[in-house]
């Protein structure tokens, strides 16, 4: 109940949050220019609309979850009003998984009308649902859910900016993560590929949770490859959230 | 609205309608550094790029082929060289293997600037990524055919083709007419309806609708229909 209680106080605060409606509207705007770009193609006009609204969700979406994300808590702890909240029966893991439910509604709202904007004008388009974006969208989801996670943990240890440049920079190696492995193979010696290989295995390989591609042209996915990307994306959505806690029940709040 | 306001409008209202003078008026100061659409562009490695990208490469494939639609398009205006065609479309193809739309216009685009072997390794790469797909077998079977005359490699490719689901009815029928080596017009006329019949782009409907003129007219041409059409004839 707590949680929960966290949780809406964090949504409402989020939705407060004029930097959240120039993101969206930007990212709606992104999905409507769509419209105007098909007409300057031959050819692949749905693919244009579908690659750009699914671009347009995973970059507002990085950037939603990174900037509210890393001030989530360092601003509760610079405004001191986090005090009253662990003055009371309530403790700092519910508070830090309060305030990450919190932000993945917002996140949830967002993306649903963000999609919603995209499935609209794909289904204009094409005369037809695209009902196979859906398992897409839901990894970004989870991707940006993951990159939430991973915001909250670096805020309870360092300042807003650092947090968002380590958060950002996740970001970068976690889509990189496959191209490192495969430069590491062709080029890198044994050394360099045991490290590479344990680097890619400590950060989460984004590169999984973006089906982007195969969604927009149809292309099938090994069998129950999406509950697997799911629960790949959670386990570390669960370490990540661990290690915040972890962190945050040792921090001196004094 | 008080009076106080009024000059902060006004000099709003004089903004805004100062933009679009002043954008021409530097438009025809600009100095001419050789850009625009049909500037030969500067392609970098799809290797090199597609990781860079950071998992948005189908969003720079989409940005690339827009490009290249622009080239094609400005380079048929002016001096219908194009150079820079085969490396936008390998570009692009690179970087959306799954692009088909992508090597069947590339593809095409390459066949009009008669870049014949850059059109076949385009439809090549585009079969080898996609091999479930008919539609590149069967235009690359269409190149041989119509443009390269070379019945053999059409008929292997057209084999490809028809081997594959969702291929067109009238494939059969054009690869048993290329087995009795007659009526390579009436296939000619019957490839070119069917892209006329089956694109929803209007420049591949008139470039289709085109051929096809050309082709009646040398099926009327043809000594056959002259004798026929002169003994009908008082």
């Amino acid at each position: 109940m707590k949680v929960i209680a966290i949780a809406l106080m964090a949504f409402t605060e989020a939705v407060r949050d004029r930097i959240l409606y120039s993101l969206l509207a930007f990212a709606l705007a992104m999905i409507g220019s769509s419209t105007i770009l098909v007409r300057l193609s031959v050819g692949g006009e749905e693919k244009i609309v579908k690659d750009l609204g699914l671009s347009a969700i995973s970059l507002m979406g990085v950037l939603i979850a990174v900037f509210i994300g890393v001030g989530l808590v360092s601003r509760e702890i610079d405004r001191r009003t986090i005090y009253p909240v662990l003055a009371r029966p309530v403790h700092r893991a519910e508070f830090i998984l309060g305030k990450f439910c919190g932000l993945g509604l917002t996140l949830l709202v967002n993306v649903a009308v963000m999609a919603a904007g995209l499935l609209g004008i794909a289904r204009v388009l094409e005369g037809r649902w695209s009902p196979e974006l859906l398992p897409a969208v839901l990894l970004l989801f989870v991707e940006l859910l993951l990159l939430t996670a991973a915001a909250i943990l670096f805020s309870t240890f360092t300042t807003p900016t650092l947090s968002a440049i380590f958060t950002l920079s996740l970001f970068v190696i976690g889509r990189l993560s496959g191209d490192l492995r495969a430069f590491a193979q062709q080029f890198g010696g044994r050394a360099t590929r045991a490290l590479v290989t344990a680097l890619t295995y400590a950060l989460p390989d984004l590169a999984r949770l973006n089906i982007g591609e195969a969604s927009v042209h149809g292309l099938p996915l090994g069998h129950g490859y999406v509950p697997l990307a799911l629960l790949y994306g959670t386990a570390y959505l669960v370490l990540f959230l661990a290690a915040a806690i972890v962190l945050f029940q040792r921090r001196d709040l004094k | 609205m008080t009076w106080r306001s009024v000059p902060g409008a006004a000099l709003l209202l004089a903004a805004a309608l100062s933009v679009v003078p002043l954008s021409s008026a530097l438009e025809a100061r600009a100095p001419r550094l050789g850009g625009g659409a049909a500037a030969e562009p500067v392609l970098p490695r799809a290797a090199v790029l597609r990781p860079l990208l950071l998992g948005f490469h189908p969003l720079a494939a989409d940005l690339y082929w827009l490009r290249t639609i622009q080239y094609v398009g400005a380079h048929l205006q002016t001096d219908e060289r194009f150079q820079a065609l085969y490396g936008l479309v390998d570009l692009v193809t690179s970087l959306d293997p799954h692009f088909v739309a992508a090597y069947q216009l590339g593809g095409l685009f390459l066949v009009i600037a008669k870049q014949f072997p850059e059109a076949a390794a385009i439809y090549e790469k585009g079969i080898a990524a996609n091999p479930l797909r008919w539609e590149l077998p069967y235009d690359l079977g269409r190149m041989y055919f119509l443009d390269l005359k070379e019945y053999d490699q059409a008929l292997r490719w057209w084999l490809v083709a028809d081997r594959l689901p969702g291929r067109p009815h009238y494939l059969p029928r054009m690869i048993a007419r290329l087995y009795a080596k007659t009526g390579a017009l009436e296939t000619a006329f019957e490839l070119w309806k069917a892209m006329y019949e089956t694109t929803d782009n209007e420049w591949v409907k008139q470039t289709a609708k085109r051929e096809m003129e050309k082709v009646l007219a040398q099926l009327r041409s043809r000594p056959s229909v002259r004798a026929g059409q002169e003994e009908r004839s008082p």
